[in-house]
């Protein structure tokens, strides 16, 4: 995944004053998952990738913004890299997704997404051609 | 998909000179693929901007603010809390994405920083051609799997025209007659008898906005009128 910035600093600050304005629906979304993997049914990389756990919407969620949720933003360069993965690599935010408790999964990944991007990392489609 | 090309430098400062803070909202989507108004290519351009200004001792600053997809109203919320504090607003997203910044914040002005080209294929990284002009009467499998409203420079349902030579248009030396490629194309797959099928006429359907609706989802939106 690459990182446009020179410098590996995170501002741990500004990725709280994010999660904070959205603290709510984390909670609720990571409280209210029962893992109960029906929404892997409706992910088409879930199928495309052989059923790989991986690629569940839960999964997703749970390990990126789960992940910075939990840490209270307090994340370094490797795990912001690790999470735009995660929400680059394994989810085209088709929006398709669904869960039966109602969780809005793509909404937590795009946040996810957001939390990244304000720290200059993001996914750049010319870095195909460098990976090839 | 979309495609889109940046436009020319001082068209764009031009445009937002007459602000103070503007903010410049790039696209997570089609623009981000095809390299024009992604977030790597609004801090390019805020760059290049803020440096002129600079440079000219104007008050003008711009910032930046990427979404996931600008023709998506859920993935623009974040932006309400933003863009109060700014007197004009910049996109680098395609047109839709643009109009719809515009129907969302009807108080702000918009400016496009990119023209949106067409709908494409990818060819190489930075290369783009132009297969799709959405006419909403696709014609493909008459043709090939060849566009005659992309390709053939009149558009034209029933061809070849008289003015194809030696499989060139013309119009210019350098254009393959999109119709003789439709020929050649169908000869291949002996389907040449297709050519001989007179079309009706093109209604023209992307002359007037389109709404589509899915039939599967038609219902939904009858009951609830």
């Amino acid at each position: 995944m690459s990182s446009p910035k020179n410098d590996n600093t995170v501002n741990t600050e500004a990725i709280r004053e994010v999660l904070d304005t959205h603290r709510a629906k984390m909670k609720t979304a990571l409280r209210v998952c029962a893992h109960c993997s029906l929404c892997a049914e409706s992910c088409f990389l879930f199928h495309v990738h052989d059923g790989d756990p991986r690629y569940m919407p839960s999964h997703k969620f749970i390990n990126s913004i789960g992940r910075l949720y939990k840490k209270k933003g307090r994340i370094d360069q490797e795990a912001l890299e690790e999470i735009s993965e995660i929400v680059w690599r394994r989810c085209v935010l088709c929006t398709r997704c669904y869960c039966p408790l109602g969780i809005d999964i793509p909404e937590m990944i795009a946040l996810a997404r957001n939390i990244c991007r304000s720290q200059d990392v993001y996914f750049t489609w010319d870095q195909l051609e460098q990976e090839a | 998909m979309v495609k889109a090309k940046k436009k020319p430098f001082e068209e764009i400062k031009q445009a937002i000179e007459g602000y103070t803070r503007v903010l410049n909202i790039g696209c997570g989507g089609c623009v981000s693929v095809c390299l024009a108004g992604g977030q790597k290519e609004v801090n390019l351009l805020n760059l290049q901007l803020n440096a002129a200004f600079s440079g000219e001792n104007k008050a003008t600053r711009v910032d930046s603010f990427t979404v996931e997809r600008q023709c998506n109203e859920m993935f623009l919320i974040d932006l309400d809390k933003v863009v109060p504090r700014y007197d004009g607003l910049m996109s680098m997203a395609c047109g839709a994405g643009v109009q719809l910044i515009a129907e969302r914040y009807p108080d702000k002005p918009i400016f496009p920083a990119v023209n949106t080209i067409a709908v494409g294929v990818d060819r190489q990284i930075g290369i783009y051609e132009e297969r799709c002009r959405a006419c909403g009467e696709c014609v493909l499998g008459y043709t090939g799997g060849i566009c005659p409203i992309t390709r053939c420079a009149k558009g034209l349902f029933n061809g070849p025209c008289g003015g194809t030579n030696k499989g060139i248009c013309e119009i210019g030396n350098e254009i393959p007659c999109a119709w003789q490629d439709i020929y050649e194309r169908l000869k291949e797959q002996n389907r040449v008898d297709d050519i001989l099928k007179i079309k009706t006429a093109m209604q023209w359907q992307n002359q007037t906005r389109r709404m589509i609706v899915q039939d599967e989802y038609a219902g939904r939106y009858e009951d609830k009128k």
